[in-house]
C-alpha cells in the first residue's frame, strides 16, 4: 500500500503560513471556550505530500479511535478541515480536566497502530503552555523509524525521506489490515464465495491473455467451459478444507497446513479428471486452499480480521519454501515449474507468497477491491491491473523465459491506468491490444489471476463485492 | 534599517520556532530558548544574524523560542519577522483567512 499515490506537494511556506493559521485558531478557540480543553489534531507527516485520498482515510480512523478515547468527555465544539492541502487536521473543544484530556489522548497515541501518525496538541485558557508528554511522565515522542528522539533525528537529517515513507506505509497497511474483519460465517457460504471467486475471475474480460468467455487468450487447450467444469469439481476440496481446519486442535498449524495439503494433491486429481488432464486451477488450489483452511481456523470464535488471518497463513507456511526446494537437485520426478523456477532464478514463487502471508492481496489488492467504483467488471479489471503491478508472475515468466518480462508488466499496468483504467474506452482498448499481444507472443499471467481470485474471494467474504 | 514595530512570526509547534523582533539600542541582542541541544544556538544564532545583516537590522531584540526547526524553517521564519517589524509586509489577518 502506498499512501502517498495521488498525494499533492506542497512548499515550505505553505507549511509554514498553515502552523500560523493553526496557531491563530487555536488562540481564538481559547478565548471562544475559556472554560473547556481545546484539542488540535493533525496528521505527523514528513515530506512535501501532506494529503492524498489514503491519509484522509487514515485521518478519519484515526479521528474515530481518539473520539472513542475522548468519550467520557463532553465535546461543545468540532470542526475539521479533512481537505487541507498541507494536510487534514481539526479540532475538538471538550469539558474536563485538561490532565485527564491529555492522558487520554496520549492513551490513543500509544495503543492505536495508527497512533504514532498523529500530533495531538492539548491547551486551554488557563494553561499559558500547552500540556507536554513529559510533564506527565512519558518520554518524547520518538522517531518513526529508529525510535530515538525524534527531534534529533529531524534536525541531524539522519534519514532519507524514502525510509520515513517506508515507516509510514507500513504503519498504515497493518492498520487497515485490522479494520478488515472477516466475520464467522458457515461452511457453506465460505464454499460459496471461492466458487464465485473462480467464477467471477473466468469470466472477466477483457483479461491479457487468460481463458475468459470471449477470447481464449494464450491457451489453446482450454476455455471458459474448461474452467466452469474445473469449478465445480473443487467444491469438495473446499468443503473439506473448512471441516479439517474448524477442527483442528493443536498449536502447531504446519500439521494443519500437511493435511490440507494431502486435500490439495486430491483435488489436483479432481481437477484434471474434470479438465482432461489441463491445469485450470493449480494455483487457486493451493492459494484459496490455505485462505479457507486459515479463515476456519480464524473464525471458530468469531470474526478474524486480516491482519490476523495474515499470521494464521504465516504459521502454516513456516519454512515452507526451504522444506519445499531442499533437495531440488536430489529429485528424480519432473521438476514442477515453480521447483524449476526456484532452482533457476530462485524465485520462491507461490510459496514464497504464502509463506509471508499473501501481501499482495492482503496489504494491496483487497484493500484497493474495497476501496474502488464502478461496475463488478470495472472493479475487477482494475484489480487485476493492479496486481500486475507488483506481482512476481511466475506463470508469466514461464512462458516468457525470462524474469526480465516483469519489467515490461508493470509497463503495461501503469499504461492501462495512465489511459483511465476500466472506467475508459482508451483503459478497455488498451487490454484489448494486450490480449492480442500476450496471444502473439504466447504470454499469460496465471499468477495475477490467481491473486485475483484469493481477492475476490476475501472481499466476498468481508461483503465488498 | 529601524524596527518599526513589535513583530511575531512562527509558531510553538515541534519543528517550529517562534521568533519576536523589538526594538533594541544595543546592538543585536539574543534571547534564545531551544528545545534541542545546546550545540545548536550557535547554528540558529548565525543563520538569524545571516537575515539580520540582509535587511540591515542593527539594533534590536531577538526573542527566539526552538522547538527543533530546521535550518531552511528557522531562516523563512526570521524573514517573515523581519518583514512584519520592518512594516514591508502585511500582517496576515487569520480571522478572515
Amino acid at each position: 500500500m502506498n499512501v502517498f499515490e495521488n498525494g499533492r506537494s506542497i512548499d515550505l511556506m505553505a507549511v509554514l503560513d498553515n502552523r500560523e493559521w493553526r496557531s491563530h485558531y487555536q488562540e481564538r478557540l481559547k478565548v471562544q471556550y475559556p472554560t473547556a480543553i481545546i484539542v488540535s489534531i493533525k496528521l505527523n507527516i514528513p515530506g512535501p505530500i501532506k494529503s492524498s485520498p489514503l491519509l484522509k482515510d487514515s485521518y478519519n480512523f484515526g479521528l474515530r479511535d481518539i473520539k472513542q478515547c475522548l468519550k467520557q468527555f463532553k465535546i461543545v465544539y468540532e470542526r475539521f478541515f479533512i481537505e487541507k492541502a498541507t494536510g487534514p487536521e481539526g479540532f475538538l473543544a471538550v469539558l474536563g480536566d485538561l490532565k485527564a484530556v491529555k492522558l487520554a489522548t496520549i492513551s490513543f497515541e500509544e495503543k492505536s497502530t495508527i497512533g504514532r501518525l498523529f500530533d495531538i496538541d492539548i491547551m486551554s485558557e488557563k494553561n499559558e503552555q500547552q500540556l507536554s508528554r513529559r510533564s506527565l511522565g512519558y518520554q518524547a515522542r520518538t522517531c518513526l523509524i529508529c525510535d530515538k528522539d525524534a527531534k534529533i533525528c529531524i534536525k541531524r537529517g539522519v534519514h532519507t525521506l524514502e525510509s520515513g515513507y517506508d515507516a509510514i506505509n507500513k504503519i498504515c497497511t497493518i492498520y487497515m489490515k485490522k479494520q478488515i474483519t472477516i466475520p464467522k460465517q458457515s461452511q457453506d457460504q465460505v464454499m460459496r464465495a471461492a466458487m464465485t471467486a473462480l467464477l467471477y475471475e473466468v469470466s472477466l474480460n477483457p483479461k491479457p491473455g487468460l481463458v475468459d468467455p470471449v477470447s481464449n487468450g494464450a491457451h489453446n487447450d482450454m476455455t471458459v467451459f474448461t474452467f466452469i467444469d474445473s469449478s465445480l469439481s473443487l467444491q469438495q476440496y473446499f468443503n473439506e478444507a473448512y471441516a479439517i481446519s474448524h477442527d483442528f486442535s493443536g498449536d502447531d498449524l504446519t500439521i494443519m497446513f500437511e493435511t490440507l495439503r494431502q486435500l490439495g494433491i486430491r483435488a489436483e486429481a479432481e481437477m484434471c479428471d474434470a479438465t482432461h488432464g489441463v491445469n485450470t486451477h493449480k494455483g487457486a488450489i493451493f492459494s484459496l486452499g490455505i485462505l479457507i483452511s486459515a479463515i476456519a481456523y480464524g473464525t471458530r470464535n468469531g470474526g478474524v480480521t486480516i491482519d490476523d488471518l495474515q499470521k494464521i497463513i504465516t504459521k502454516m507456511t513456516v519454512g515452507l519454501v526451504q522444506r519445499d526446494f531442499k533437495n531440488l537437485y536430489e529429485k528424480k520426478q519432473k521438476l514442477t515449474a515453480g521447483e524449476q523456477q526456484y532452482q533457476q532464478y530462485r524465485l520462491p514463487g507461490i510459496r514464497g507468497e504464502a509463506a509471508s502471508g499473501f501481501p499482495i492481496v492482503m496489504d494491496m489488492a483487497l484493500p484497493f477491491l474495497l476501496k474502488s467504483v464502478g461496475t463488478t467488471s470495472q472493479r475487477l479489471l482494475d484489480t487485476l491491473m493492479k496486481i500486475a503491478n507488483s506481482i512476481v508472475d511466475t506463470n508469466l515468466i514461464k512462458r516468457a523465459g525470462s524474469p526480465d518480462i516483469l519489467t515490461e508488466l508493470k509497463q503495461w499496468s501503469a499504461m492501462y491506468f495512465a489511459l483511465g483504467g476500466s472506467q475508459t474506452p482508451a483503459g478497455i482498448t488498451y487490454l484489448e491490444k494486450l490480449d492480442a499481444e500476450f496471444m502473439q507472443r504466447h504470454l499469460s499471467i496465471g499468477g495475477t489471476a490467481d491473486n485475483l481470485i484469493s481477492t475476490v474471494f476475501l472481499a466476498r467474504l468481508v461483503g465488498g463485492i | 534599517m529601524e524596527i518599526k514595530k513589535t513583530a511575531i512570526a512562527g509558531t510553538l509547534e515541534s519543528s517550529d520556532v517562534q521568533i519576536m523582533l523589538t526594538q533594541g539600542t544595543d546592538g543585536i541582542v539574543f534571547d534564545l530558548v531551544s528545545d534541542v541541544v545546546k550545540q545548536f544556538d550557535e547554528a540558529i544564532k548565525k543563520t538569524i544574524n545571516q537575515v539580520l545583516s540582509e535587511y540591515d537590522v542593527q539594533n534590536v531584540i531577538v526573542k527566539v523560542v526552538d522547538k527543533g526547526a530546521l535550518d531552511m524553517v528557522i531562516k523563512a521564519r526570521t524573514v517573515a519577522v523581519v518583514q512584519r517589524a520592518l512594516d514591508i509586509v502585511d500582517e496576515p489577518k487569520w480571522e478572515v483567512l
